[in-house]
């Protein structure tokens, strides 16, 4: 019963924690292609090019690796679970 | 005045805190065990929250047998830094902590008590052991300490270095870096820019409110007694 109810709160926890990150993340991604775009035009250059290049931007990261280490928010705190497992029974 | 309030609300918060770290952050007693003993427990509202639950495979009665660890630890300084010459009793429980909190993950409480009992010794003859232990001990609330490893030692002088606490604090200093720097980046890309426009709308509402007011106002005006 506790491993259940540990795993439904954990659960539910981490995907809080899951989406907060990769919220941020994207965020941080989308403000360093504006202001790469914005360095390459000073003045400030065509709206709908600036749309297309964030947008193509954010599409290769979505696609990349990247995003997918996010799903470490899964897997560290079950190897910490099982490490002080081990550690707590077995030393 | 409000400030004051304020201020004694964060200072209460931090002990709150640091006090909860201190309960369940494990800590190192260096002694000798004298005894081990089971004794039947009623707990009441007071003291229950200071108690884990029974044993993983059993079920939660009201009443059950806590096994209990009697260790004769030398004294440290402020927060165990630094051991002192003197000694003093210590009173351990040994319950699990099961799947809950707090995350010690542990099972083996019956082997730990067997294992206590093997590390038995007397003044003579003493076995030195290091008990791993998190919790208080309070007589008037009578909670003690839920110990979670015994290990035997040379001597008394051994030094352990707390790594778990270490790396506790560093993971908690991370945490707490990349909680702020996601905090700054929702207000700078999210909420500054909602505080823009509303600031516009509120603007334009209130120039209109103030029109109306000033409608209102004057008609309410006309029944004013004439000075």
């Amino acid at each position: 019963m506790g491993l259940v109810r540990l795993l439904i709160f954990g659960g539910i926890g981490l995907t809080i924690l899951y989406f907060l990150i990769s919220i941020y993340s994207k965020s941080v991604r989308r403000e360093r292609l504006e202001n790469q775009w914005a360095e390459d035009h000073p003045e400030g250059g065509d709206e709908t090019a600036r749309e297309a290049f964030v947008e193509r931007g954010m599409a290769d990261y979505e696609s990349s690796f990247r995003p997918k280490l996010i799903l470490l928010v899964y897997v560290i705190p079950a190897i910490f679970v099982v490490v002080i497992h081990f550690v707590t029974t077995y030393t | 005045m409000l400030k004051t309030i304020w201020t004694a609300i964060k200072v209460i918060v931090l002990v709150f805190f640091l006090s909860v770290l201190h309960y369940v952050l494990p800590q190192h007693d260096v002694g000798r065990i004298t005894s081990t003993e089971i004794i039947r427990t009623d707990f009441n509202g007071m003291n229950r929250l200071f108690y884990a639950q029974a044993d993983s495979g059993a079920s939660e009665l009201t009443t059950r047998d806590l096994r209990l660890i009697n260790a004769e630890i030398k004294k440290t300084w402020f927060l165990g830094f630094g051991q002192r010459e003197s000694t003093k009793v210590m009173v351990y429980r040994n319950e699990d902590t099961g799947w809950i909190w707090p995350p010690y993950f542990k099972f083996d409480s019956s082997d730990l008590q067997a294992q206590a009992a093997a590390e038995m010794s007397n003044k003579q003859n003493t076995q030195w052991v290091v008990i791993t232990h998190y919790g208080w001990r309070n007589k008037y609330l009578t909670i003690y300490p839920n110990a979670i490893g015994v290990r035997p030692v040379d001597g008394p002088d051994v030094t352990v270095i707390p790594w778990f606490n270490i790396f506790f604090f560093v993971f908690l200093l991370v945490a707490f870096g990349f909680a702020r720097a996601v905090w700054a980046q929702f207000r700078q890309r999210t909420v500054d820019p909602l505080v823009r426009d509303a600031e516009d709308s509120w603007d334009s509402v209130s120039s209109n409110v103030n029109e109306k007011r000033g409608r209102i106002g004057r008609w309410l005006d006309t029944w004013k007694s004439k000075k």
